[in-house]
């Protein structure tokens, strides 16, 4: 009997599951989790600008906090940071509430309950959108889009592919599929680590409250409250740091690696004029 | 007395973000050669001609990675 309960408890399916179907297209718990996502957003980005005054509340405060820590961040990443500024932004924003949406009581735990293979099986109503391969590879696919574009828009369609090419050019039938494993490969890794991060956090909570759910999950979900955060910001960072790579590959495409040092060394010791005091 | 003003945050991630991309990187990398070479040689019947030539592109990958990553570090 217990161990029915215990299995019952950890039930915590891989794939979004199911609520509803409208004609081919289903209806996931996980997109509850990002349509809720989405709306909490924006009603604190409605309310926030209606409200907001030069000399913020607390309330202000505490939503300007991660926009200006970001902002910080960003600005310092290549001249051209005001492009895809909004872009990380909302994609730190967007991922940080689906991954602390988790951990709010009720979700992953109420559910319908239904049949399967004799056992009962509760599907939860709400699950993080960020617990869902689909949600990550779609926020990875819009990053690697992104990195692409800003990666054309440098430095032109025949100069991106020129950086795949490689040089040497009679190198080119190697390099070619190498380089572009290693371009799909941020892909990947992009949304395989969201999704493998925010999941196995989902598993750790579900096994340690069937294991012991008095007291002992409230240091776990202390931990997934941390997690969620860095998660946010890994994935923000990264999508950051491919775009300013590509907009500083194609900045310096015309230079060769002898004037990129001497560009570094000038940068390290300025001259007289330069480190002058205004 | 005024305080000194802070230096900008730097517009890189921090090492420990590197790192956790560079590993993941370098496996999913493996991952897609092997993977399109096994996917090749299934639709063509040539076991195992392609998914030799996509492991050994899938290292070659994540070598390239390895060095993109490094130079771009030490750019900075």
């Amino acid at each position: 009997m217990a161990e029915e309960e215990g299995e019952s408890l950890i039930h915590v399916a891989i794939e979004a599951e199911e609520l509803f179907g409208i004609g081919p297209l289903s209806f996931t718990n996980s997109m509850v989790g990002a349509l809720l996502t989405s709306v909490l957003l924006g009603l604190a980005a409605w309310y926030i600008t209606r409200r907001s005054s030069l000399v913020p509340g607390r309330l202000q405060s505490a939503f300007e906090l991660p926009v200006e820590l970001m902002t910080g961040i960003i600005s310092g990443s290549s001249s051209r940071w005001r492009g895809y500024a909004s872009l990380i932004l909302g994609f730190f924003l967007m991922i940080l509430v689906a991954n602390w949406i988790g951990l709010l009581p009720g979700v992953g735990t109420i559910g319908i309950a239904h049949i399967e293979d004799g056992h009962e099986v509760i599907v939860p109503i709400v699950r993080p959108a960020s617990a869902d391969l689909n949600f990550t590879l779609g926020l990875a696919i819009v990053a690697f889009v992104m990195f692409v574009y800003w990666g054309i828009k440098a430095n032109g369609a025949g100069g991106y592919l020129k950086e795949l090419v490689g040089e040497p050019r009679y190198m080119a039938p190697l390099m070619f599929p190498i380089n572009l494993i290693s371009e799909f490969s941020r892909l990947i890794s992009l949304s395989m680590r969201l999704f493998g991060n925010v999941f196995a956090g989902e598993v750790l909570l579900a096994t340690m409250i069937a294991l012991a759910p008095i007291l002992i999950p409230a240091v776990f979900l202390g931990l997934e409250v941390l997690f969620g955060f860095v998660q946010a910001l890994v994935f923000a960072l990264l999508a950051m740091t491919y775009i300013a790579t590509a907009i500083a590959e194609h900045q310096t495409a015309g230079h060769d690696d002898d004037q990129g040092e001497a560009d570094a060394a000038h940068a390290d010791h300025p001259t007289a004029a330069e480190a002058a005091p205004v | 007395m005024a305080r000194e003003p802070k230096p900008p945050p730097p517009g890189r991630p921090p090492n420990w973000a590197l790192g956790m991309d560079l590993g993941i990187r370098l496996g999913v990398s493996v991952a897609i050669g092997l993977g399109g070479g096994l996917l090749l040689d299934n639709w063509l019947g040539t076991i195992p001609l392609f998914t030799l030539i996509g492991m050994v592109l899938g290292i070659g990958a994540a070598m390239v990675t390895i060095w993109n990553v490094a130079r771009n570090a030490m750019r900075r």
